[in-house]
C-alpha cells in the first residue's frame, strides 16, 4: 500500500517533471541563483520549509539555487531601504504594512503574476489590494496577514467570573478592573514599539468612529468628539486595568510579561501561544485568542499583509517571476502556509476554508479578523504621510500622554497639529 | 703602470647609494604618507563621504527609493515647527549634560582609586573595563531585564530593604525612563573616563606630591593644585570624546525605550532613524541628524581653544 509520504513524493516528482520544461523555458538560461530576503518568521517551521523543502525542490526542477536571508524581527524595513538605495542585494524581498507604496519605484510590476494566481486560487481579497496595488499595479504578492488580536488567560478570566471574552471595550474594561484587583492586570503596549502598539490603538480609535485623516489625505479629522471619547476610554482602560510600565514597552515586553504570568490579557499576534506551546505548555493550555472588542462604531483590526516583492534591480526578472509563479502555485503555497501553523492568514478565496485552519481552533479568530482589518491611517491614503505619522507615533503618543495625565483637549490638539504638518493640511 | 682602455671606459661610480625601492620607502616623507594612507582612505570612505552625503541629503526632499529634489534649508525650517524635534533637542542636551557630568566625576574618582597601591589592583583594573568591552547591544538587553518592573533586581532590592513599597516603572515613567538611560550610559562610559584619566595620573611624578606634602599641603590641596592642573588636558580631551559619543548615542535608547514613553527619551539619533527609515524621508532624517552638528562643533572648537590657551 502506498503511504502518504510516498504518494506526495511521486506527485511532486510528476508535477516537477511536467513543469520543468515550462519553468526552464521561462527562466533565463544564465540565471543560476535567486536571492530572497524576509523578516525571519516567529514560526521556525515556516522558514525551515522554505529553506529545506521549497528551495531544493525548485533547484531540482530548474537548476536555480534559491537562497534565503533572514532578517531579525523589526529590521526588515531597514534592510529593504538599503536594498532599494544601493540597488543591490536579494532580488525578492519580503514586505509588510504599506511598504509597496513607499518603495513603489524600486519594485517591479507583478500584476501579471498576481492576476494568474488570483484566477487560479479563488481571487484576492479586496482589502489586501489597498496595500500592495500602487497606481493600479501590483507591486507585491501577499501570502498572509499577521493579525493582532486579544490574547488572554482563560483561567484567570474565569476566576473573575468572565467565561466568554468581552465583546465590547466597556465590558473588557469591567473585566480588567476585577482582574487587576485579583493581581492579574492587563498589559497593552502604549510605548514606541513597531507593531503591538498600533495593533490595538488604531482599532480602538476607529471603533469609536475617530479618524486621523479623510480619504482625500488633506482633511485632518482627528480633532473630534469621537477621538475625545476614544482618548477618555483609553485613559480609564490604562489606569483601571494596567500597570504603568506599558507606557515604556516595546514589542518584546508584552510577550515577556504574558509568559512571565505578569499580565492576563494583551494584544498580540499568535506568537505568544506559539512560544507558550513550545516552552510553557501549562500557560498554553489556559491561553486563548479573541477578536478585538467592538466600540460604538464597530469592530476593527490592523492589517499587516506579508508579501513578496520583486526588486527593480533584479537582473533577470523573467527568471524571478517564474520562481514567484511556481511559489504561488497551490502545490507550493498551500504546503508553505500549513508549515506556518496558521500564523499567516491568506488573502486568497480558495484558502478561506483551507485545512490549515483546522489544526488549532484557537487560531480561527485570526481568519475572522481579516474582514475588519484596515491599514494604518485608514481611511486616509497609505503613502508617505501615513508612514510619517506612524514613525512619529502621533496616535500612540496621543493616547500615551492622556494615560500619563495630560488633558484630552491638549493631547488631541498636539496630534492635530502634527497631522496637519504631516499631511500639509490647513 | 699602464691603464687599459677598458677600465677607462667604465663610468665612475655615482656618489651615494644606488636607487632601490627599499631606499625610497625609507625616506621619511614617503614612509609617513604610506603609513597614513590606509587611515586617511578609511576616514574618507567611512567618515567624510557619509558626512558630506548626509549634508547633501539634508538639503533635498529625498524620499526613499526616489530621486531627491533640492529644497535648500526647507527641511531645517520644517523641523523648527516640529514640536517633537524640540523635545528631542531638550532630551539630547539633558541626556548629554547629566551623563557627561556623572561620568566625569565617577571616572575621576575611579581613576584616583585605581592609582593607589592595593592587592588585586591589576584584576580590579581589568574588571573596570568590562562595561566598555561588552557589546552595547548585549549589555543593554541585560539592562532591560534589570529595569523590568517585575523582574528588576533594583526593584527587588528596594522593596526588600523597605525603601519603596511598590515597584518603580523604570522605563514606563517619563522621568524615570530618562534617569534610567542616563544611568546605563554612565555605567557604560565610566571605564573610558576611568582608564584614560588613570593613564594621565600615572604621568604625574610622585616627587611633586612628596614635595607638596613636605610643605604641608593637605590631600585636597594636592588634588586641586597638582593633580587637576596636570590632568586637565587629558580631562578635556576625554570629555570632548565623551560628549560626542553621548550626544550621538543611538543603540542604548533605541533598545531600551525606542524613544518612549511619549518621546521622553527620544534623542537626535533615534529620531533621525525613525524619520529617515520608518517614514522613508531620508532628506528630513539627515536634517535631524545634522541638527546636532552646530552644538558639537561649538563645543569642540571651544574646548580646543581652551586647551591651546593653557
Amino acid at each position: 500500500m502506498t503511504t502518504r509520504r510516498e504518494f506526495l513524493t511521486v506527485s511532486l516528482a510528476a508535477t516537477g517533471a511536467a513543469l520543468a520544461p515550462q519553468l526552464a523555458g521561462a527562466a533565463s538560461k544564465t540565471t543560476k541563483a535567486i536571492g530572497t530576503v524576509r523578516e525571519s518568521s516567529f514560526i521556525k517551521g515556516f522558514d525551515d520549509f522554505f529553506v529545506k523543502t521549497l528551495a531544493p525542490e525548485y533547484e531540482k526542477l530548474t537548476g536555480i539555487k534559491v537562497s534565503y536571508e533572514p532578517v531579525s524581527v523589526g529590521g526588515m524595513l531597514t534592510r529593504l531601504t538599503t536594498i532599494a538605495e544601493t540597488k543591490s542585494g536579494p532580488e525578492i524581498a519580503g514586505v509588510g504594512l504599506n511598504w509597496p507604496h513607499l518603495f513603489d519605484r524600486a519594485m517591479v510590476d507583478v500584476s501579471d503574476v498576481a492576476g494568474e494566481v488570483g484566477k487560479k486560487l479563488g481571487g484576492w481579497h479586496d482589502l489586501v489590494q489597498d496595500v500592495v496595488v500602487v497606481n493600479k499595479k501590483w507591486k507585491a504578492l501577499p501570502w498572509g496577514n499577521i493579525g493582532q488580536l486579544e490574547v488572554y488567560r482563560t483561567d484567570w478570566f474565569k476566576e473573575a467570573g468572565v467565561t466568554k471574552f468581552p465583546d465590547n471595550w466597556e465590558d473588557l474594561l469591567a473585566a480588567g478592573r476585577i482582574l487587576k484587583k485579583n493581581g492579574h492586570p492587563f498589559g497593552f503596549e502604549i510605548g514606541h514599539g513597531f507593531g503591538d502598539n498600533h495593533g490595538w490603538m488604531y482599532p480602538l480609535f476607529w471603533s469609536y468612529g475617530a479618524r486621523e485623516v479623510d480619504r482625500d489625505g488633506k482633511t485632518v479629522l482627528i480633532d473630534s468628539d469621537e477621538t475625545a471619547k476614544a482618548v477618555d476610554f483609553c485613559r480609564r482602560f490604562f489606569k483601571e486595568t494596567m500597570i504603568e510600565d506599558v507606557l515604556g514597552w516595546t514589542d518584546v515586553n508584552n510577550n515577556k510579561a504574558y509568559l512571565g504570568e505578569q499580565i492576563s490579557c494583551t494584544n498580540n499576534a499568535s506568537s505568544i501561544l506559539v512560544v507558550a506551546k513550545r516552552d510553557f505548555p501549562e500557560i498554553a493550555k489556559v491561553t486563548d485568542h479573541a477578536l478585538n472588542p467592538q466600540g460604538p462604531k464597530g469592530r476593527y483590526h490592523i492589517l499587516n499583509a506579508q508579501s513578496l516583492a520583486l526588486m527593480a534591480h533584479a537582473p533577470d526578472q523573467v527568471a524571478d517571476k517564474a520562481f514567484l509563479r511556481w511559489l504561488y502555485d497551490d502545490k507550493q503555497l498551500s504546503r508553505w502556509l500549513v508549515s506556518g501553523d496558521a500564523y499567516y492568514a491568506p488573502f486568497l478565496g480558495a484558502y478561506d476554508n483551507h485545512p490549515m485552519w483546522n489544526a488549532e481552533p484557537r487560531y480561527l479568530p485570526f481568519k475572522e479578523s481579516l474582514k475588519t482589518s484596515r491599514p494604518h491611517a485608514w481611511p486616509g491614503p497609505i503613502g508617505q504621510a501615513a508612514s510619517e505619522s506612524v514613525a512619529k507615533y502621533v496616535l500612540v503618543d496621543m493616547f500615551a500622554k492622556a494615560c500619563r495625565g495630560d488633558s484630552t483637549k491638549d493631547v488631541i490638539a498636539t496630534a492635530a497639529t502634527q497631522l496637519k504638518q504631516i499631511y500639509k493640511a490647513k | 703602470m699602464a691603464v687599459g682602455p677598458a677600465s677607462l671606459a667604465r663610468p665612475a661610480p655615482v656618489a651615494g647609494r644606488p636607487f632601490t625601492l627599499k631606499r625610497v620607502l625609507e625616506r621619511e616623507g614617503v614612509f609617513s604618507w604610506l603609513m597614513l594612507t590606509p587611515g586617511v582612505l578609511f576616514l574618507l570612505a567611512f567618515v567624510a563621504y557619509p558626512f558630506f552625503y548626509g549634508m547633501v541629503l539634508s538639503l533635498q526632499d529625498r524620499k526613499v527609493a526616489q530621486h531627491g529634489v533640492f529644497v535648500g534649508l526647507a527641511n531645517f525650517a520644517l523641523l523648527t515647527q516640529d514640536a517633537v524635534f524640540w523635545q528631542v533637542t531638550r532630551n539630547t542636551f539633558v541626556y548629554t549634560a547629566v551623563a557627561t557630568a556623572l561620568k566625569m566625576a565617577g571616572g575621576l574618582a575611579l581613576a584616583l582609586v585605581m592609582n593607589q597601591q592595593f592587592r588585586g589592583k591589576n584584576l580590579a583594573r581589568a574588571f573596570l573595563l568590562l562595561p566598555f568591552i561588552v557589546p552595547t547591544v548585549l549589555s543593554t538587553v541585560a539592562w532591560m531585564w534589570i529595569l523590568d518592573p517585575t523582574f528588576s533586581v533594583i526593584n527587588w532590592t528596594l522593596v526588600h530593604t523597605g525603601l519603596i513599597r511598590e515597584n518603580f516603572s523604570w522605563l514606563g515613567n517619563a522621568t524615570l525612563a530618562m534617569v534610567s538611560i542616563i544611568g546605563v550610559n554612565t555605567w557604560r562610559g565610566l571605564p573610558f573616563y576611568g582608564i584614560t584619566l588613570l593613564a594621565g595620573l600615572q604621568t604625574i611624578s610622585p616627587d611633586l606630591y612628596e614635595a607638596a606634602a613636605i610643605d604641608g599641603a593637605s590631600i585636597t590641596q594636592r588634588f586641586w593644585h597638582i593633580t587637576m592642573p596636570l590632568i586637565k588636558p587629558v580631562l578635556i580631551i576625554v570629555t570632548m570624546f565623551s560628549v560626542i559619543f553621548t550626544f550621538s548615542d543611538f543603540q542604548l535608547p533605541f533598545i531600551l525605550t525606542h524613544g518612549g514613553p511619549a518621546n521622553a527619551t527620544h534623542l537626535f539619533a533615534t529620531y533621525a532613524f525613525e524619520i529617515g527609515t520608518t517614514a522613508g524621508q531620508l532628506g528630513m532624517g539627515a536634517a535631524v541628524a545634522l541638527a546636532m552638528l552646530p552644538a558639537l562643533a561649538l563645543l569642540i572648537v571651544g574646548l580646543t581653544l581652551y586647551l591651546r590657551r593653557d
